[in-house]
């Protein structure tokens, strides 16, 4: 505000000081060099005005110390917490599946009773199935309650005093865990058992255990019960945690809590059933212990802050990966199967691809959006083989593409696109329809070069509209096309990205932390060089009404991934049919007998978790009818595992806290996480280089007007 | 040497003038987006200011304490924040929390102005105002925090904007959020009952 109104100022004395100056031809009369010198006095003034700020914030964040944030409760007080955490995960993989027994124990160290809460996050395909409570000498099995029961039964025993355990699951891969009437100076635990798919993949196992949230402190008042809220097609039922505390659950760093809080202590077992070569972490320094064909894996250090995922890989010895397997359970008179297939097909062969780039250059990308998209395009440009063709295509309003037709990807044709990609800018409408037309438009369907693979890879921030007419044009037009969707930013589309991918068959990644890019992107790259296998389908033997697979269609295989269904109803005989289509043309054809099934355990859980994730899907932007939701409680009742709407609770009989005590609530902490990142709101960029640029243009007038008078006075 | 000279003048002043260029768009694109609010008020549906804007006004927002009055566009991002206070979240309904994102530099330096018990007013596409209380405010740091849309209140309203005000940088991880919480809601037939008596105290 100020500078608008004293620039002017500054001008009409400059044109009246040059008028003084020409006057003089050259030499300067005092007049004219008392009016030089005002000048300069003014930018000198102006000058302080806006170096100032910068001092004052150079000392503010002095004071606040590098990194380092402090909490604070309504009061303007910190918030210690008083429960201390511990964690303990005992993990055990056998097959493809890992059993894991989790144990939280929190420790009052306060003088009162206290209730305390902890959000946890778990492997986003992780089925919890057990629960129990430990406090003191007496050990209580958790029961599966439908959730809204169990929230009654919790409260109804929390007032009345005695202890109280429940488990409820907040999304696919957060809980919370609560527990009322701690009495001071004890620990409980509280046990869980679950069950993740290990993942395989280019002949090596993974296995995930995540420890920590992404930051997601919001305080305000505590909630009561509302309905859940839709953020961002997102159901996010509403985590009542600050139940009656003022704080909500929040993430501090290592330094913030207890010495001997937030530690893991973590113990891996694997008996693959194959020979184990080698076991390796990415994100800890791990030992391990050869025992016969299992593998006894644990972190260097005892205990292991819980501020990152542990990630464990290990690879079957040279010559033993496995190209297939079947397991098998019977759970209360009924047949599972799991069967994993790995298309035994020549690693190196690659195949010359057709690559469209699509990228939204809409108004909303504007800023960091843009800027992530372009290096995403740029990093996709250098994956291109000499023999593959490409295009790059962006629409705002319009759509424009740099090539009429895919060009071959000579160093010529990639400086170019280079440039054009550089020089993207957001600006303007989203207008969808046309640019998935130009995408998905093929100029050879059906001539010479249609043993090639056509991938079109869609980045978008996803503010769309007509949903539905733009799914039936991906259906109409897609032929041999894959549609693989990137959103970019906070809050894309999730429903219209992951269904476009769906129809389009192809892969919908999710960047929501647009300062880790590359990661996700590389992934998907690296995959998508190596189309193996299209078109899959999977007959059982006999197949019947009765027997229901997940997942229900099998995607496009790439490099190193391997085919994994799970069914229900079919007991382990005859054999197992997949068939496919290479990216040649030609059919590929694989059977698979039965009988070799090897006894599993967990199977019907594995079915249960597929079947609620496909009902979980059902439904547009997360929400599902009735008659669903009925289905998901009596399968999680059924199968007694955790979903949306069953939660786990274990409550003692006897009474503990004598009715003159009060309870106070206390919200555990969460680790703030090293790395990783989630889907919450991030705080927009506010802030416009306008004070900079002033300030420059000020500073380096300022500089040419004292240079000059110096001119003048030296050589004048 | 003149020369030279003149050419550092000229690109400075072009600096000079880019940096006034970021306040004075944003001065002018609020009275053209009075035009489409109007617009979009009378003809309840959305309007875009001008045919290529990839954004449009949801809001309108009244500081009393600071006298000034805002139309805010929807989206927070690098283009509707050039023009006016983007809304982050809410909705049409009058349901849920509202997350209102500004320049600090333009539009939301008057938020420092703001103290714990100042009355905020917004008003819908269908003409009712809410009035909002300051309840705190606070300064946060976007490197550690992120808005957790579930845990606001149902009738709660946030503004986000850079701090500290007259930083340069930016580019700056700290953020100045006022919380404030609904009071009362006026509704657009009260409003324009009490109109002319508004007129009468105004002359």
């Amino acid at each position: 505000m100020l500078l608008t109104h004293v620039v002017p100022t500054s001008t009409t004395i400059t044109n009246a000081g040059c008028r003084q100056a020409r006057t003089a031809r050259g030499r300067l009369s005092p007049r004219a060099r008392r009016c030089v010198e005002g000048i300069s006095l003014w930018l000198a003034v102006l000058l302080f005005l806006f170096v100032h700020p910068v001092f004052a914030e150079a000392s503010e964040t002095g004071q606040e110390g590098a990194g380092e944030f402090h909490f604070v409760d309504d009061r303007g007080q910190r918030q210690g917490s008083a429960t201390l955490l511990n964690t303990d995960y005992q993990v055990t993989v056998s097959g493809l599946i890992a059993d894991t027994r989790l144990r939280q124990s929190f420790r009052n160290t306060s003088q009162h009773w206290r209730e305390g809460v902890f959000v946890f996050p778990l492997p986003e395909n992780a089925s919890v199935y057990g629960m129990t409570m430990t406090a003191g000498e007496r050990v209580i099995v958790g029961e599966i309650h439908e959730k809204q029961e169990a929230k009654r039964q919790y409260i109804r025993a929390k007032e009345e005093g005695r202890k109280v355990a429940r488990v409820d699951q907040q999304r696919p891969n957060l809980f919370t865990t609560r527990m009322a009437n701690i009495p001071p100076g004890e620990t409980i635990t509280v046990e869980l058992n679950y069950q993740q798919a290990v993942r395989y993949q280019s002949g090596e196992f993974e296995l995930r255990l995540p420890t920590t949230l992404t930051p997601r402190y919001m305080p305000g008042q505590a909630l009561d019960n509302r309905p859940a809220q839709w953020v961002g097609g997102w159901a996010t039922p509403t985590t009542e945690v600050p139940d009656a505390d003022q704080v909500s659950p929040f993430t501090v760093l290592p330094e913030d809590v207890g010495p001997g809080s937030h530690r893991a202590t973590i113990a891996l077992t694997i008996s693959a059933g194959l020979p184990v070569s080698r076991v390796s972490s990415p994100s800890h320094r791990i030992n391990s212990t050869w025992n016969g064909n299992t593998v006894e894996v644990a972190p260097e250090s005892d205990t292991v802050l819980m501020d990152r995922d542990l990630v464990v890989r290990w690879a079957p010895a040279r010559g033993m990966e496995p190209s297939a397997a079947i397991f098998h359970e019977q759970w209360q008179g009924e047949d599972y199967l799991l069967a994993m297939m790995v298309p035994g097909l020549d690693r190196d062969q690659r195949l010359p691809r057709e690559l469209v780039f699509v990228i939204d250059t809409s108004g909303s990308m504007a800023g960091e959006s843009i800027r992530q998209a372009r290096r995403a395009l740029l990093r996709g440009l250098e994956t291109l083989g000499p023999e593959d063709r490409f295009n790059v295509i962006q629409f705002n309003s319009q759509t424009h593409a740099l090539f009429m037709e895919p060009v071959p990807a000579t160093a010529n044709n990639i400086a170019r696109a280079r440039r054009y990609v550089q020089g993207l800018n957001a600006n303007g409408g989203t207008e969808v329809a046309p640019a998935l037309d130009a995408a998905l438009k093929d100029s050879h369907s059906d001539g010479e070069t249609s043993a090639s693979v056509r991938q079109v890879v869609f980045i978008t921030d996803g503010s769309v509209g007509n949903e539905a007419a733009l799914f039936g044009k991906i259906n109409n037009q897609l032929g041999r096309s894959r549609l693989f969707t990137v959103g970019i930013g906070s809050a894309p589309n999730m429903h219209f990205m992951r269904e476009a991918a769906r129809y389009g068959r192809g892969t919908y990644t999710a960047i929501s932390d647009l300062s880790a890019v590359e990661r996700p992107l590389d992934e998907l790259l690296a995959k998508m060089e190596a189309p193996v296998l299209t078109d899959i389908t999977v007959s059982w033997p006999g197949q019947t009404a009765v027997a229901e697979a997940f997942p229900n269609r099998v995607g496009d295989l790439f490099r190193g991934e391997p085919m994994v269904q799970v069914v229900r109803g079919l007991s382990g005989e005859g054999e197992l049919e997949v068939s496919g289509r290479l990216p040649d043309g030609s059919r590929w054809q694989q059977a698979l007998s039965l009988d070799q099934a090897a006894p599993g355990k967990g199977l019907h859980r594995h079915w249960a978790k597929q079947k609620i994730n496909a009902l979980m899907d059902s439904g547009l932007t997360g929400q599902i009818d009735e008659n669903a939701q009925k289905k998901v409680t009596d399968l999680g009742l059924k199968h007694q595992l955790m979903t949306r709407y069953t939660s786990f609770l274990a409550q003692e009989k006897t009474l503990s806290r004598p009715a003159g005590e009060t309870l106070a609530a206390d919200s555990v902490p969460t680790l703030l996480p090293a790395g990783s990142q989630g889907t919450m709101l991030r705080y927009p960029q506010t802030a416009t280089l306008s004070p900079l640029l002033t300030a420059i243009g000020l500073v380096g007038l300022m500089f040419l007007t004292a240079i000059t008078l110096l001119q003048r006075r030296v050589f004048g | 040497m003149n020369r030279l000279i003149l050419l550092l003048a000229t690109t400075f002043a072009t600096v000079l003038a880019a940096g006034l260029w970021i306040p004075l768009k944003a001065i002018a694109a609020q009275e053209l987006l009075e035009l489409a609010w109007a617009e979009s008020q009378a003809r309840q549906q959305e309007t875009r200011p001008w045919p290529w804007a990839d954004t449009w006004p949801v809001a309108r927002l009244t500081m009393p304490e600071t006298g000034q009055s805002l139309i805010v566009l929807d989206g927070a991002h690098g283009e509707s924040l050039a023009f006016g206070p983007g809304q982050v979240l809410g909705n049409e309904g009058r349901t849920g929390p509202v997350v209102i994102a500004g320049h600090r530099d333009t539009h939301f330096r008057g938020l420092q102005h703001l103290e714990t018990g100042s009355r905020v007013r917004l008003q819908s596409r269908d003409g009712d105002w809410r009035i909002f209380r300051v309840e705190r405010i606070r300064v946060v740091d976007s490197r550690h925090e992120q808005i957790n849309t579930s845990q606001l209140p149902q009738d709660s309203l946030l503004l986000v904007t850079c701090y500290p005000f007259n930083g340069l940088d930016g580019n700056g991880p700290l953020r100045y959020v006022v919380e404030a919480t609904a009071e009362s809601l006026v509704t657009a037939d009260e409003v324009n009952n009490t109109l002319p008596v508004e007129t009468v105290a105004g002359t």
